[in-house]
């Protein structure tokens, strides 16, 4: 058969990524969002997300890839993906009125053969409520990953499919576009699918739970948890790609809507949920790694210390705040002298009344009882563990990400903590 | 977690301390003196809380600009059984009462870490109350009748409080001195290799001045989150006297437990709060109570 033309509807992180992983794949794109602003951008060639690749994609791809806030363009179309990025609030719930939204849209432009994929996450039964008579509609599971979204989209593991009848044959035109990506395709019913989605995450969040569950207590009992990360990765009921860097807890959003989904659907059908409860706690519980660490080496012993943060974004190579634990820190600090520097985000982001903006990183040292270093950011790495220890006025370093060497830094007569050793 | 009604700190208008002659109402009674803060402390030789005539006579007291301290209980070592509850019970109706009828700006009752299970070896304030006697049944039914008030509530849950004025004799730094100073020798259950969590009077004072300040409501575990051997205990004490002092094992009767408190919400609400290191704690006991200098 020809190949067929792909359409995405939401032209937000997913959606875009996705859509223009598509056109490099060689299809014919129509990348639709009723925001005629957000087209406007995209058509000039800003893109609202930074990923990889995603950039010089666009451009390369211009000839086959066209952005749209007309609805009737998807006419066109022999496959759409509703694919808008689902926000969530503080308690990991989703918003499910954007793709309700979006999809009702899309039902109504599309024509009636054409097929329909949801990729958003959404949760189990959502599909299947959303079926219409008449019309061909399907689940995707996506498994985008911040800064590795486009290489994700262009080369998947494999793609998960919800069916309402799995044991039937996918549509040409469907089937086309996934074969082009040369993995595996499994068919399984929609819940199985929306289901396997959250039990990714599920796995996941269990990895860095254990490696923060047992980093802590390398903390306490002289083990250092680097020297184990590498033993595990060797076995291979645990895998060489697990997760086990320990982290200041799960953040980001996805995985907290997913442990929020378990445990309102295990509270409404009345299974077993404390295990992922003790993740979420353990995951608040090691967000405030670095306060604790702080208050035991200097908030308790040092009268009013001047505290020097290296980090505002939530996590490197971005400008957001939004969940940063180096601002959660920092409202802890209020009453505190701090001395701020991140490469992007300007101090004034900071709540604390007796902030200090650093013109670089030395600069923030100068002086300061204490260096934090709360966002791994890349250019930190290259900092002197001498140079440091020149400009602060004592001795402690707590580098949660493990930016700095540690023995390098202890050479350089610095008092060194972070994640998984005791220091 | 606790929330600060107040961001700046502000004297309440009076304190009233309901204890006030207990081992820690003494302590904040002094604390508040320090400061400046008028505090009206009662005691239970004025004012019998068991009794319903309490209630007028509290409401005749009272004002709607005091701050309300509830300190009084009979601990356990004046009874464990159900009569001793139901008191305690009774003390906390009428003083609620009498402050329905009066009002008051912000009230803070006593509670124990014994509303919390005994086998949970680290707690902090999410983890559920469950108490396992009488005497942690009734904190917590306290705490819940005290939410009954219509005045921004906090509840401190003190850990094991020690200091020179501990008219109690529980297991800990002030029965090990006793011990030491009457027979020279310091007896241990087993090998004193429990682990818990013992926060000076001083600072328990020094943290409700601070809630006062901020009119802080919410619950609050007041513990270090530094958690020490009974037996390491009992060698600090020790090393206050001059001449010898023997620790001595028994053989065990019960399996070990321990007790971790996690301080982080007190750390968030109180950053620059500096606890008295459990060394200088039994030294200044040990100073204050055979009056060194």
């Amino acid at each position: 058969m020809t190949r067929p033309v792909i359409g995405f509807a939401g032209m937000t992180h997913l959606g875009l990524v996705s859509g223009v992983s598509a056109a490099e794949k060689g299809f014919t794109l129509v990348c639709f969002d009723p925001d005629a602003e957000r087209i406007a951008t995209l058509r000039k060639g800003e893109l609202p997300v930074s990923e990889p690749q995603l950039d010089e994609l666009v451009r390369k791809n211009a000839a086959h890839l066209q952005f749209t806030a007309d609805p009737a363009e998807l006419k066109a179309c022999d496959v759409i993906y509703v694919a808008p990025d689902v926000a969530t609030d503080d308690l990991g719930q989703s918003d499910l009125g954007v793709i309700n939204t979006l999809l009702d849209a899309v039902f109504k432009a599309a024509r009636p053969d054409t097929v329909l994929v949801i990729l958003s996450q959404v949760p189990p039964g959502f599909t299947r409520s959303r079926q219409r008579e008449g019309r061909v509609l399907y689940y995707q599971v996506e498994t985008l990953i911040f800064g590795r979204a486009v290489e994700r989209a262009l080369y998947p593991e494999r793609y998960i499919v919800g069916c309402a009848d799995p044991a039937q044959p996918l549509p040409p035109p469907f089937r086309t576009f996934l074969e082009a990506h040369d993995c595996p395709i499994l068919q399984m019913r929609y819940e199985s699918a929306e289901l396997a989605k959250i039990s990714i995450n599920m796995c996941l969040v269990a990895s860095v739970s254990t490696a923060n569950t047992l980093a802590e207590l390398c903390e306490k009992i002289g083990a250092d948890w680097s020297e184990i990360v590498p033993a595990l990765k060797l076995d291979r009921r645990i895998g060489q790609y697990s997760y086990l860097a320990p982290g200041l807890g799960i953040a980001g959003g996805n995985l907290e809507r997913d442990l929020a989904t378990v445990c309102r659907f295990a509270d409404e059908f009345g299974t077993d949920a404390n295990m992922v409860r003790a993740w979420i706690a353990n995951s608040r519980h090691r967000r405030d790694w670095a306060l604790r660490t702080l208050h035991r080496e200097i908030l308790s012993k040092v009268a009013d210390p001047v505290i020097a943060v290296l980090g505002l974004a939530y996590k490197q190579d971005t400008h957001s705040v939004k969940n940063s634990p180096s601002i959660a820190l920092l409202s802890g600090l209020l009453p505190f002298q701090v001395r701020l520097f991140d490469p992007v985000v300007p101090a004034s982001a900071a709540p604390n009344p007796r902030r200090t903006g650093a013109a670089n990183e030395l600069d923030a040292c100068e002086g300061a009882d204490v260096l934090v270093v709360m966002t791994p950011w890349g250019q930190f790495r290259s900092l002197d563990p001498a140079a440091i220890a020149a400009r602060l006025r004592g001795k402690t370093v707590l580098d949660p990400y493990a930016v700095f060497d540690g023995p390098a830094c202890r050479k350089a007569g610095l008092e060194y903590h972070t994640l998984g050793v005791a220091a | 977690m606790i929330s600060h009604r107040l961001s700046a700190p502000s004297a309440p208008e009076r304190v009233v301390l309901f204890g006030a002659s207990g081992f820690i109402g003494k302590a904040i009674r002094a604390k508040l003196r320090a400061e400046a803060i008028d505090v009206l402390g009662v005691t239970s030789a004025e004012i019998d809380l068991v009794s319903p005539a309490s209630v007028d006579r509290i409401a005749g007291m009272l004002k709607p600009e005091d701050a309300v301290v509830m300190l009084s209980a009979l601990t356990p070592d004046k009874g464990r059984d159900t009569a001793t509850l139901m008191k305690n019970l009774a003390m906390m109706q009428h003083l609620c009462a009498a402050v329905e009828q009066a009002g008051c700006a912000h009230f803070v009752y006593f509670s124990s870490d014994a509303v919390y299970d005994s086998a949970i070896a680290r707690v902090s304030e999410a983890v559920p109350a469950s108490p396992q006697d009488l005497y942690g049944t009734m904190h917590r039914t306290r705490e819940i009748i005290a939410h009954g008030i219509k005045a921004p509530l906090l509840v401190l849950r003190p850990t094991l409080v020690y200091g020179a004025g501990d008219t109690h004799n529980a297991y800990g730094p002030n029965r090990f001195r006793r011990m030491a100073q009457k027979d020279g020798r310091i007896t241990l259950f087993g090998g004193g290799e429990e682990l818990r969590d013992h926060v000076h009077v001083d600072d328990v004072a020094a943290l409700t001045l601070r809630c006062l300040l901020h009119r802080s409501a919410g619950t609050l575990n007041v513990a270090t989150g530094v958690s020490t051997s009974f037996r390491k205990v009992a060698k600090l004490v020790a090393q206050g006297f001059d001449g010898p002092v023997g620790i001595v094992e028994t053989p065990r009767a019960n399996p070990v437990t321990h007790r971790h408190y996690d301080v982080t919400n007190l750390i968030k609400v109180f950053p620059d709060f500096r606890f008295i290191p459990l060394a200088d704690g039994i030294a200044r006991c040990h100073r204050e109570s055979t009056g060194a200098a």
